[in-house]
């Protein structure tokens, strides 16, 4: 299409964007760059090859029209064939209302695409600018999604907002960096900058989108059983725990949602690897139905996508109560139980110290196909801890001790009860629990563990649970 | 700006740690409770000094309560 050149010098302009996000070398645009308000471009982000597209907010605002979808729709075409990752650059405010239905159905068109890759190719969403209806939904059916410092995602912008509800709120509270990095979940990466922004998208594409050869036969071990504290009862940041099972410190998704479960890409051994872990510092680390989503989109994923997956286990249950009953605990919790249940790439369970109830389950168990499961020393893996166990068990015997005795008595039926219901050696004669290993040593058994599984990839597709 | 610590569970509070008036950095540990049979550190979001603590120990706090105000 014809029309005036679009502005060159305006740092918003796609083709400075896409320059910046892909390698200088083999920068190659694959469609024209005139009105159309979207710009596509083949290169590699650190050799890799990648396919990315950028709306233009410097022509209608980045409206998107019948054109410029045709593009992202040609885009994902090459990157399913290519079979390499595909990066959208959004900062757009939606359909172009001019084009009416037509541009409907165009938009549409982007998310059927983008639904028929799910799965095959890796899908990375940065959001730089305001991005609104159908620019808000692309974003949220892809694999990750990172915001940039002026990102804005919603359904409707303000305006609307206060025409229709008569609400008023502006652009960052209703969809920026703390409603989408903490509420919603939306997000999955705040950026501080468009340039950290590009880094994490390609720091991204390429773990999930390039197989390196790994040295998992030369990973070391490093000190972990220090980050415990000495008390069983005291909860602490599982974080650090995460970042010495990880080459270097990964690269964590949705940090600040559903706190309670931390899920990280990173490399092992130069393998990529997704972590989960539960996060005793939050709710006791406890499971709750979002954190059960959110890990179960996370495995998911990484199936998808052939990541083997560390699963580090410190969980006292399920969350219990009202909230999180008619939250659907029992409803999203299942989606993590299906998640690890269908996984099929190497999945290793390491268990710190506690795997209760159905928690223990979820948790990647060996009834759930985990590939190994190994436990430290002092572990515990139980339908729930000794004493509670003794306290329903023997609910009418311990009614009848003296209370000054009844302290005494629990502790010596719970420990008579570990012998027969709880406890390591128990958990290994059912063939729960297959090693025991030291802290110390955990990291050389998690990366033998992978190299031993073949690597395997699942054959489905990752929808936004 | 004042920041308000929130309890996110169900909890008793087993010990306050920082008083009112102290400087606390983010990550420093304001008060612990006890839920779920563990004792939860509850930290500082951002630095500051601690402006108010509304919490005593051995009382039983709800799911958004606020336990301490951070300024």
């Amino acid at each position: 299409m014809a029309g005036k050149p679009p502005r060159e010098s305006d740092p918003r302009n796609p083709r400075l964007r896409l320059r910046a996000l892909l390698d200088e070398d083999g920068y190659q645009e694959v469609s024209a760059y005139d009105e159309s308000g979207m710009l596509a471009a083949i290169g590699t982000a650190d050799g890799a090859k990648v396919v990315a597209f950028a709306s233009d907010p410097t022509v209608q605002g980045g409206a998107m029209g019948a054109e410029g979808c045709d593009v992202v729709v040609r885009a994902y075409d090459r990157a399913v064939a290519e079979n390499c990752p595909i990066i959208g650059i959004y900062h757009s405010g939606g359909a172009r209302l001019q084009e009416g239905v037509g541009s409907l159905d165009a938009v549409g068109r982007i998310f059927h695409a983008m639904i028929l890759a799910s799965g095959r190719v890796p899908q990375i969403s940065v959001v730089l600018g305001p991005a609104a209806g159908g620019a808000a939904y692309g974003p949220a059916l892809t694999d990750v999604v990172i915001l940039g410092p002026e990102g804005r995602i919603f359904v409707t912008g303000p305006d609307v907002v206060r025409t229709v509800t008569g609400e008023t709120v502006d652009m960052a509270r209703l969809g920026g960096p703390e409603p989408h990095g903490r509420r919603s979940g939306v997000v999955h990466v705040i950026a501080d900058s468009e340039r950290d922004a590009f880094d994490k998208a390609r720091w991204l594409a390429e773990l999930l989108g390039t197989q390196v050869e790994s040295r998992l036969d030369e990973v070391e071990d490093r000190p972990l059983g220090e980050i415990l504290p000495e008390s069983p009862r005291r909860a602490y940041d599982v974080r650090p725990l995460v970042e010495r099972v990880l080459d270097t410190p990964g690269l964590e998704l949705h940090p600040k949602w559903a706190p309670n479960i931390i899920t990280a890409l990173g490399r092992l051994g130069g393998q990529a690897v997704g972590v989960v872990a539960n996060n005793p510092l939050r709710l006791g680390g406890c499971l709750d139905s979002l954190s059960a989503e959110k890990a179960a989109r996370f495995v998911r994923m990484c199936d998808a996508f052939g990541v083997p997956l560390v699963v580090l286990v410190d969980v006292p249950g399920y969350l219990p109560g009202v909230g999180q009953e008619w939250d659907g605990v029992v409803r999203r919790g299942a989606k993590l139980l299906h998640a690890f249940g269908e996984c099929v790439v190497p999945r290793v369970t390491v268990v710190t110290r506690k795997a209760y109830g159905g928690a223990y389950i979820a948790m990647n168990s060996r009834s759930l196909g985990a590939t190994k499961v190994l436990a430290w020393p002092q572990a515990q893996v139980a339908v729930m801890g000794a004493v509670a166990a003794v306290r329903i068990l023997h609910r009418r015997r311990l009614s009848q001790v003296p209370d000054e005795l009844k302290e005494q008595f629990e502790l010596e039926l719970a420990a008579e009860h570990e012998i027969v219901a709880g406890g390591l050696p128990k958990a290994m004669e059912l063939g729960v629990v297959d090693e025991v290993v030291s802290p110390d040593a955990t990291r050389t058994a998690i990366a033998e563990a992978i190299r031993e599984a073949p690597a395997r990839r699942g054959a489905h597709d990752n929808i936004p649970l | 700006m004042a920041v308000e610590i929130q309890a996110e569970m169900v909890a008793n509070v087993w010990q306050v740690v920082a008083q009112e008036g102290d400087d606390v950095a983010e990550g420093d540990t304001v008060l612990i409770l006890e839920s779920m049979k563990m004792e939860i550190p509850v930290l500082a979001e951002a630095a500051g000094v601690v402006a108010e603590v509304k919490v005593t120990e051995g009382d039983v706090v709800q799911e958004g309560d606020v336990l301490a105000v951070i300024a």
